[in-house]
């Protein structure tokens, strides 16, 4: 296959699940893409500025809302499956083989994501993907409605926030490692 | 081209309902941005969401339709990320949209699929709204517009040539 045909065949792809009201990994097909990423890249941006905006479900626009209200969407997640924060530990310490005693470490860091103290980002495919099916969300919704540290300031986390995220975590060195690991590692 | 969304953001923008509107615009901003800046989109996708909800706190009304202004945000956000700027401040006092786009009209003329499609030939215009619109599949299509697979093949074929052009023009 020629890498014109291989891009539109992507781009063909993923534009008709974006259609569709999929939320289809971007990067996944520019992955495919090899040398013709760049343009490939180029045809899904001109098509993302020239197609009506989808529809959003109305769990997104819910999210949304608590998120520009300074709610913690996570929580707000939790809440509307009736979770109680222990009930999200708990199957954290069972889903992931942890021991009963490194639940306590668990709870913290978890409060810290609700609270938006933790970067989402930061969080391991492991628990990513376990998170996701407690709170019965896909795992970029968790990745992309982080809490907003500074809710009630001007809309922006400042340089100090970064700050005080890096800092909370530097603050755990001596914590379990195993934990903070499962928080803070990245996938 | 007034787009199919124009009015109901309006309406949220009228009764402000300023996280739905920001709400329903995120995935494409954040497709936006992880295709243009790989895994780091998922902050500067962050930053933008942030930047369009400070600019709605702080009653900025434009005069285009809200899906020009998300995308010029996107747009000037996704070149600070790449000029090594500080993407997580909120925009420059005073900036426009319509100051940062040299022709608005030109913006929303050929950034419109619809405006895009008119201009292949009959046969190939409903192929690609219903590929591109509706996300049919290649055989759905086929069926329901009594064409063989091969034609349809080629219809999109040609649609992914005007696109080629537009994406030129980034």
């Amino acid at each position: 296959m020629t890498s014109d045909a291989a891009v539109r065949e992507l781009f063909d792809e993923w534009a008709a699940r974006l259609a569709r009201g999929e939320s289809p990994d971007p990067l996944a097909y520019l992955e495919r893409a090899g040398p013709a990423r760049d343009e490939l890249a180029r045809l899904m941006d001109a098509y993302l500025q020239a197609a009506p905006r989808p529809e959003p479900g109305a769990e997104t626009l819910e999210l949304a809302r608590a998120w520009a209200a300074g709610a913690s969407p996570l929580a707000e997640l939790r809440a509307r499956r009736g979770l109680r924060r222990a009930d999200v530990v708990e199957a954290i310490v069972g889903g992931l083989g942890l021991a009963p005693e490194q639940a306590g470490a668990v709870r913290r860091y978890y409060h810290r994501l609700e609270a938006g103290l933790l970067d989402p980002a930061g969080l391991s495919r492991p628990l990513l993907d376990l998170l996701a099916r407690t709170l019965e969300v896909a795992a970029g919704t968790i990745l992309a409605w982080r809490a907003r540290p500074l809710a009630a300031g001007p809309a922006f986390r400042t340089a100090e926030d970064r700050t005080m995220v890096k800092r909370e975590a530097l603050d755990d060195q001596e914590d379990d490692e195993e934990v903070r690991n499962l928080f803070l590692s990245g996938r | 081209m007034a787009d199919a969304r124009d009015a109901e953001d309006a309406l949220l923008l009228q009764a402000g309902d300023h996280g739905g509107l920001v709400g329903a615009w995120y995935p494409v901003v954040l497709q936006r941005c992880l295709v243009r800046a790989g895994a780091a989109g998922w902050d500067v996708a962050h930053d933008v969401v942030e930047r369009l909800l400070a600019e709605l706190r702080r009653g900025k009304r434009y005069p285009v339709p809200y899906r020009v202004v998300v995308h010029m945000v996107t747009s000037w956000t996704l070149k600070e990320h790449f000029q090594g700027r500080r993407t997580d401040l909120p925009l420059p006092e005073g900036w426009d949209p319509a100051d940062a786009a040299d022709d608005l009209a030109g913006f929303e003329r050929a950034f419109d699929l619809e405006r895009l499609f008119e201009e292949l030939p009959d046969g190939d215009r409903a192929v690609c709204r219903l590929r591109y619109l509706d996300g049919l599949e290649i055989e759905e299509i086929a069926a329901r517009l009594r064409k063989t697979r091969n034609a349809v093949d080629q219809a999109l074929h040609r649609a992914h040539g005007r696109l080629r052009e537009l994406a030129r023009d980034l």
